[in-house]
């Protein structure tokens, strides 16, 4: 492991599968966290890449907020 | 059990919206128009959401882009409706397609003015100028030894692309349309660059042991 003044730069180390594939899990992941549900293990990967790439991780924020907001008016 | 299982699927709202929009009679044009308002609004609570990046100029058009990134979402979502699978709500998959293409079009547009380059001078700026992830850093030699393994390990697309997006914060849909590219090739070269600076720093003694 890096020095950890340098993960903000270098991003971490565990497996990051990439833009790609981390979009096609955003939206069940959104789904989980505003259930409040635990987030499965297989989700790992992704949630290494939402900590290096902050695009997605912009992304998700959107996404999860819109799914809150709906669920909220759903009153669910 | 046939009429049980019909009335479940018929009360389940992910499958009443593929219905809808799989329906050759009105209910598909009617489900086509809900699901466009719902785009739209999406995308502008997005577009609200991030107004603080958003030059204030450029108000006045990003209504436009989010008609637009609802128009293109909605025809992706047309074009994939055999590949919903059910793993999250239908309203959630379908607004992922508008969440992407509304960011992506207001991240570039709020870059659209200004340059993408190499900015070497960015390692010698004075302290109240280096770019944040330096000043967080607070150790010149730690800096040294990065900006060393930059020129020595990094090609000068890998340079460009890692300067650009980890100190001069340049989102990697702009570094994309910049340079001819997807998003998911900028990534790749992003943590291409990581690796080697992370092996070169490692070597230079920067590190603890690795575990991973």
């Amino acid at each position: 492991m890096t020095d950890h003044r340098l993960d903000e730069i270098l991003g971490t180390t565990g497996r990051d599968p990439g833009c790609d594939a981390g979009l096609d899990l955003i939206d069940e992941y959104c789904d989980i966290v505003e259930r409040g549900d635990p987030v499965p293990e297989r989700f790992a990967d992704f949630v290494t890449h939402l900590g290096n790439c902050r695009a997605c991780r912009e992304d998700t924020e959107g996404l999860l907020a819109v799914v809150r907001e709906q669920q909220h008016r759903n009153g669910t | 059990m046939d009429g049980v299982e019909t009335m479940k699927i018929d009360s389940d709202p992910n499958s009443n919206w593929v219905r809808d929009l799989q329906d050759e009679g009105g209910a598909r044009d009617e489900a086509i128009a809900r699901l466009h308002a719902m785009l739209v609004r999406v995308a502008r609570g997005e577009a609200v959401r991030r107004r603080a990046s958003m030059p204030l100029r450029a108000a006045e058009e990003v209504d436009d882009l989010c008609v637009q990134a609802a128009n293109d979402a909605l025809m992706a979502i047309l074009s994939k409706l055999g590949t919903y699978r059910g793993a999250a709500r239908f309203t959630t998959w379908a607004c992922k397609f508008v969440i992407l293409e509304a960011s992506a079009r207001l991240r570039r547009h709020a870059w659209r003015e200004r340059k993408v380059e190499l900015d070497d001078t960015i390692w010698d700026r004075l302290s109240d100028q280096a770019p944040p992830v330096l000043k967080r850093i607070e150790d010149d030699q730690l800096i040294g030894a990065l900006h060393r393994a930059v020129d020595a390990h990094l090609t000068e697309r890998q340079r460009l692309i890692f300067q650009s997006v980890t100190m001069d914060d340049v989102p990697i849909d702009v570094l994309a349309e910049r340079l001819g590219s997807t998003r998911g090739a900028i990534y790749k070269t992003l943590h291409d660059a990581r690796a080697k600076l992370r092996r070169a720093l490692t070597d230079a003694g920067y590190a603890e042991q690795r575990n991973d």
